[in-house]
């Protein structure tokens, strides 16, 4: 009973701390730039506000458009449980592995991409063709570094691979941890829209790509597939962080280990929140087509993470 | 202890590649300088942990002079180059940026291939390495070839000397300091001449593009 | 007689029956018989699949008559798969066809098209039966010219003929290869029994090039890439239904032919074997969905996923064929049970597709994306068939795409059990490049269901669209079910089909590993998924959202207004992104690859040529490496041709010298060897 308890609280931990984590690298970003910021607390606001609003939907738009934010959560929020925040093993763990965290993922891509060309508007349609290519783009990388990562714990389910890690705490410091922990990483700038791949504080119609998609949005549709934007954010980091990085993590569901978990796993979600506020000011936004080469460069970096674990084992 | 020596040798190997790659990614020859001057501090740092874990004091030696020649010294006088060029940047390469660096992948694996035997009879605990190595010699042969800019296959030779030595350390634990000296040497006069090189290219046809050297048949 | 028995003979009667209805009939009654026969049959051709599998039992007559000597039909587990998938995408498109050709009447002979359709279905169910060389052949000649005769249906549009003639060209290639690889396997005698030629393996360099030719002649069907060509030629323009079941079915006889000979016949063989299969998959998925994305005519796009998906079902066999190379007899059960799952999925998702696609050429009369759009509105129950067809192709979870295409990925994964590092090493390759066919795939189809459904109608053609038939819906209702239950039910599908590998040589014993509990585990424990949980999970958060949103008080009003537009007040269709603006990024990315010709012309003033007074721009994407390969073919061809024109008369006496001269060379051949 108390490790179903455990799985829903997770949940709600990621669901509930998705915001704070963006207002946290707005505000680091703003101070970095010399600016006072917003206190972390906004993004809570901005969904209050929009919560609020009444929305406003085109004449042109089909139940897709309506349907879509829905969709885009509800397959946000399912990688949410299947993800290890707090504890392995877990329950759910049998329910999907690293590869059906990835096509969920592509999943909400799909409804998001369908509904920015429901209303008919050039922007949406700009920028689901974008968005789209990146996703297929990053496809080889990520599926290359799951195979790197499940040769290490001989499984591609996440509480295995995270289990691994614990046992043999060392394995973080072959190269071909690491070099998969950089590939993921590009990813995971990609995938969730932050620089250098997509600006995600941007509205120029040259630049957009997540933002396009969602400009016709309004009220609590637009609240929803912000939440669920951030969620993502969360959840992958979380998952860079759980993967790689393990330490900390509960293993049993004693309290205190809890609460030692949530202690670390805040920890390392500040530093990375850090890392990418300071790569936020220090890099420009990529050209479109630069993208791609970032991307290659990830997928080789998966490639040789992969070599290096075959010759490891 | 020995498997720290392999991690720590292996992990030394995959980031001077990765300095190498850098090579394909990035476009300005200020960031090529940079990258080879961190690709050699990282050299000096494995040649030093062979040191260590082979208590061979020559080494130390030769780690010290790999980092003031490659890591301080070459850097410097790179970066002193590119100030009469202007902005040089590597702008339209024989091979695009995205297909340069999967060949490059692909170079590695090939390397990786070709390796296996070699790997199998040594029992060295740094063999792990030697694969990479030999990719990080196969990448800077492929930036020689696909690059323009003189000043870029200037680099691409020096990460080339620098995959040769890494080889060689990896391998047989260096060389005896009298060839290695001799190597440094030679490095430092090939250099020169290079440099040597590069102004007359430059004073001839008022760029660094090696295509322009066509011209001279006419 | 046995309950299979009772089964074949049914079916054959009802095709039989069908095909007599639909050339006796008038055309309202015959084309409703002819499907009320083909449907029929169909089923009973599913269900022949279903019984074999179940009871494990096989099937197996040996005719007698004097015309039909030495015919012979076996049902065994390898068949199953392929009757079941024969009678689902058959039993769908014969119930759509009834509706949909409708509309050729007074246009095309409908008598032939409901006859040929009855017809093909019974030669499908009757090839993956054949139980030796003769049988095997005839009925896979008769196959194809049957094919052919039903690509030509629309026989007045001369691209329909071209593509026919393509068709049958490269159908006789692989015909010529598969007869004599038959000739070798068979040490010449084509009324050998299969199971005698089970028992006798030939010697290894004859082994070698039965593999060739039987993977060219198979691949030739199948569409596997290079000899894919005709395929997204002749299959836009079949009718619709008939594109279904070419797409679903009569290409998988190339996938049955392959696993029939290499699996079962010569139970594997080298490693290389399974490596060119991969390699050939490989490039069949990436270049499949790569001109599918530059793809604007609906129904080609989906004839190149066709070629993407016939990649991924040999990606499958050919990762099995390397392991049991290797002896890893349970990765190789897994990649052959899920290439056989991905083979039925995708003849049903496909076959859903192709439908889908009909009745929006039913509706708007065009297959060109471009003049589509809003349809959504329109057909509403077509949008929501096709949709689902979409997200199982771009392997969504969790519908049936994604299961298998999942399987396939966990196949892939045992890569790493290979001792030879060489070859291990090509598996993380082949995982990318089929993820990134997946990736691509999803791009597609946003596309596809995007541009045609969504948005506002760029045509006066799809503002007048109305929704198919009831008919029409049926069939499209089939599969879009089907496509749901198979993606919901992994964990019962795949020990089931993993039956099918009980007659195989050296895997038999391989089929216990796949567990019946709810989530799939693989052999190799190298990952578990449960795609029931999955959906019970998407559907409970679906109905939680809303339930939280009412919690927590948000806002639930809903305004209609104009779409935003940067002030402008009116919006016309042409201000909407079309397809080939969609895929621009993509066709940037791989410029090296497409190749495309670009053709600027700019027409200036006679004045003065600072202004402008047209501009032409023109690009286009023609597979390069078609032409780099079938050039010089044709080329070849062409000389030849020439050079033997001289014996061409035009008159009949000497035609009949020609006879009489090679009747008599024959016989004096004949008398000289002892």
């Amino acid at each position: 009973m108390s490790a179903w308890f455990v799985e829903i609280f997770q949940v709600v931990f990621v669901v509930a701390l998705a915001p704070g984590l963006v207002g946290l690298i707005r505000w680091i970003k703003a101070r970095l730039q010399s600016r006072l910021g917003a206190p972390p607390g906004q993004p809570y606001r901005e969904l209050g506000k929009l919560f609020h609003k009444e929305a406003v939907v085109s004449k042109n738009a089909s139940w897709i458009f309506r349907f879509a934010p829905y969709a885009v959560s509800a397959s946000t929020l399912a990688i949410a449980f299947l993800v290890p925040v707090l504890v392995v093993p877990r329950r759910l763990d049998m329910v999907g592995d690293l590869f059906v965290v990835v096509y969920l993922l592509l999943l909400g891509t799909f409804w998001l991409a369908l509904a920015g060309l429901d209303p008919g508007s050039a922007f949406g349609g700009m920028g689901s063709s974008r968005e789209v290519t990146v996703a297929a783009l990053a496809e080889p990388t990520t599926a290359t570094a799951i195979f790197s990562l499940a040769l290490g714990a001989g499984s591609t389910n996440l509480g295995a691979i995270v289990a691994a890690a614990l046992n043999d705490p060392w394995t973080v410091l072959t190269p071909g941890h690491l070099l998969a922990f950089a590939a993921l990483f590009i990813v995971a700038i990609a995938e969730t829209g932050r620089l250098p791949v997509d600006n995600p504080s941007t509205h120029l119609e040259l630049t957009m790509i997540h933002e396009a998609m969602i400009l016709e949005y309004s009220g609590r549709y637009l609240a929803l597939l912000e939440w669920a934007a951030w969620l993502k954010l969360f959840v992958f980091l979380s998952l860079l962080a759980n993967l790689f990085f393990p330490w900390g993590i509960a293993t049993t569901l004693t309290p205190g280990a809890l609460s030692w978990a949530i202690v670390t796993l805040l920890v390392k979600l500040a530093l990375l929140a850090v890392v990418i506020a300071v790569m936020e000011t220090r890099v420009a936004k990529l050209r479109l087509f630069r993208v791609p080469e970032l991307l290659t460069a990830s997928f080789v970096l998966a490639l040789l993470a992969i070599t290096s674990s075959f010759l490891l084992r | 202890m020995s498997s720290l020596f392999s991690q720590l040798a292996v992990l030394g190997s995959s980031l001077t590649l990765i300095f190498a790659l850098m090579l394909l990614w990035h476009r300005s020859v200020d960031a090529y300088t940079t990258a080879f001057a961190w690709q050699s501090v990282v050299l000096a740092g494995i040649v030093a942990v062979v040191a260590y874990f082979e208590r061979d004091p020559e080494l130390y030696f030769v780690a010290a002079m790999l980092l003031l020649l490659k890591g301080w010294l070459i850097p410097r006088l790179l970066r002193r180059m590119e100030g009469p060029f202007g902005a040089e940047q590597e702008l339209q390469p024989y091979v695009n940026t995205a297909t340069s660096l999967l060949i490059s992948g692909l170079l590695v694996l090939f390397a990786y291939a070709v390796c296996r035997p070699l790997v199998a009879l040594s029992h060295l605990p740094t063999r792990a390495g030697m694969p990479l190595a030999l990719g990080l010699i196969f990448v800077s042969l492929f930036v020689i070839a696909s690059r323009k800019k003189a000043l870029t296959q200037v680099i691409g030779f020096l990460m080339l000397e620098n995959g040769i030595a890494l080889l060689a350390v990896l391998g047989t634990y260096g060389i005896p300091l009298v060839v290695e000296i001799g190597v440094f040497l030679d490095l430092l006069l090939g250099f020169m001449v290079m440099q040597l090189f590069v102004y007359r290219i430059h004073e001839t046809f008022e760029s660094l593009d090696v295509e322009q050297l066509g011209r001279l048949k006419h | 007689m046995t309950l299979m028995g009772t089964l074949v003979t049914g079916a054959i009667v009802c095709y039989l029956a069908g095909a007599l209805a639909a050339l006796l009939g008038n055309d309202r009654w015959g084309r409703i018989l002819g499907a009320w026969g083909a449907a029929s049959g169909a089923a009973i051709s599913l269900s022949l699949g279903m019984v074999a599998l179940a009871s494990g039992s096989v099937f197996s007559a040996v005719f007698d008559f004097p015309s039909l000597t030495g015919f012979a039909l076996r049902i065994d587990g390898l068949s199953a798969p392929f009757l079941i998938l024969t009678g689902l995408v058959g039993a769908a498109s014969s119930v759509y066809g009834a509706g949909y050709s409708a509309a050729y009447t007074g246009v095309y002979s409908l008598r032939k098209l409901g006859a040929l359709f009855n017809l093909l279905l019974l030669t499908l169910t009757l090839q993956v039966m054949a139980d030796n060389a003769l049988t095997f052949l005839l009925l896979w000649e008769a196959m194809s010219l049957v094919a052919y005769l039903l690509v030509l249906t629309e026989h007045r549009e001369p691209a329909t003929v071209r593509a026919a003639n393509w068709y049958l060209a490269i159908t006789h290639v692989g015909f010529a290869a598969l007869l004599a690889m038959f000739f070798l396997l068979s040490a010449g005698d084509l009324s050998t029994a299969f199971d005698t030629l089970r028992a006798n393996a030939p010697v290894p360099t004859q082994r070698n090039a039965i593999f060739i030719l039987a993977l060219l002649g198979f691949s030739a069907k199948a569409g596997l890439i290079p000899l894919h060509v005709w395929l997204p030629m002749a299959h836009p323009v079949a009718p619709s239904h008939v594109s279904a079941l070419l797409s679903g079915v009569v290409i998988k006889m190339g996938v049955y032919g392959f696993c029939r000979i290499v699996l079962d016949l010569m139970s594997g063989g080298p490693a290389w074997w399974g490596g060119l299969a991969l390699a050939l998959g490989v490039a069949s998925a990436l270049f499949g969905v790569l001109y599918a994305l530059m793809e604007h005519d609906l129904k080609r796009l989906l004839a190149y996923h066709s070629v993407e998906n016939i990649g991924i079902i040999f990606i499958g066999i050919g990762a099995g064929l390397m392991f049991q190379s290797y002896g890893l007899m349970s990765l190789a059960a897994l990649g052959f049970v899920a290439a056989l799952y991905h083979t039925i999925n995708h003849a049903c998702f496909k076959g859903l597709l192709f439908l889908g696609a009909g009745s929006v050429l039913h509706a708007t009369h065009t297959r060109n994306m471009e003049e589509m759009g809003g349809l959504i509105k329109k057909m509403p129950r077509t949008a929501l068939m096709f949709l689902i067809g979409a997200a199982s192709i771009s392997a969504l979870p969790p519908l049936n795409g994604f299961a298998s295409e999942w399987l396939i990925f966990q196949t892939l994964l045992g890569g790493s059990h290979i001792p030879e590092p060489a070859v291990a090493l090509m598996i993380p390759i082949a995982v990318a490049l089929l993820a990134l066919s997946g990736g691509l795939a999803m791009a597609c189809f946003v596309k596809a269901f995007g541009i045609t459904f969504l948005a506002i109608a760029r045509s006066p053609a799809a503002e007048k669209a109305h929704e198919a038939p009831l008919s029409m819906q049926a069939g499209m209702g089939i599969l879009g079910l089907a496509c749901i239950g198979l993606g919901l039910t992994p964990f019962f599908v795949v020990p089931v089909l993993g039956r099918a590998l009980a007659g195989l040589d050296r895997l038999a014993w391989e089929t216990t590993v796949f567990s019946l509990t709810l989530p799939l585990n693989t052999p190799a424990t190298f990952g578990s998924m449960s795609s029931p949980l999955l959906a019970a999970g998407l559907l409970i958060l679906l109905g939680l959202i809303p339930l939280a949103l009412w919690v927590i008080g948000a806002n639930r009003r809903t305004r209609v207004g104009d779409t935003w537009g940067c002030g402008r007040i009116a919006q016309t269709p042409r201000m909407q992104y079309t397809a080939t603006a969609f895929a621009e990024p993509l066709r940037r990315v791989f410029a090296e690859l497409y190749r495309p010709t670009k053709d600027l012309s700019i027409d200036f003033h006679p004045e003065s040529k600072y202004f402008v007074q047209s501009i032409e721009y023109q690009s286009e994407i023609h597979p390069w490496f078609e032409k780099l390969l079938y050039q010089p073919l044709i080329g070849i061809f062409h000389r030849i041709a020439d050079r033997v024109r001289w014996i061409q008369a035009g008159w009949l006496g000497l035609y009949l010298t020609y006879m009489l001269v090679g009747l008599i060379a024959l016989l004096v051949l004949a008398w000289w060897t002892p």
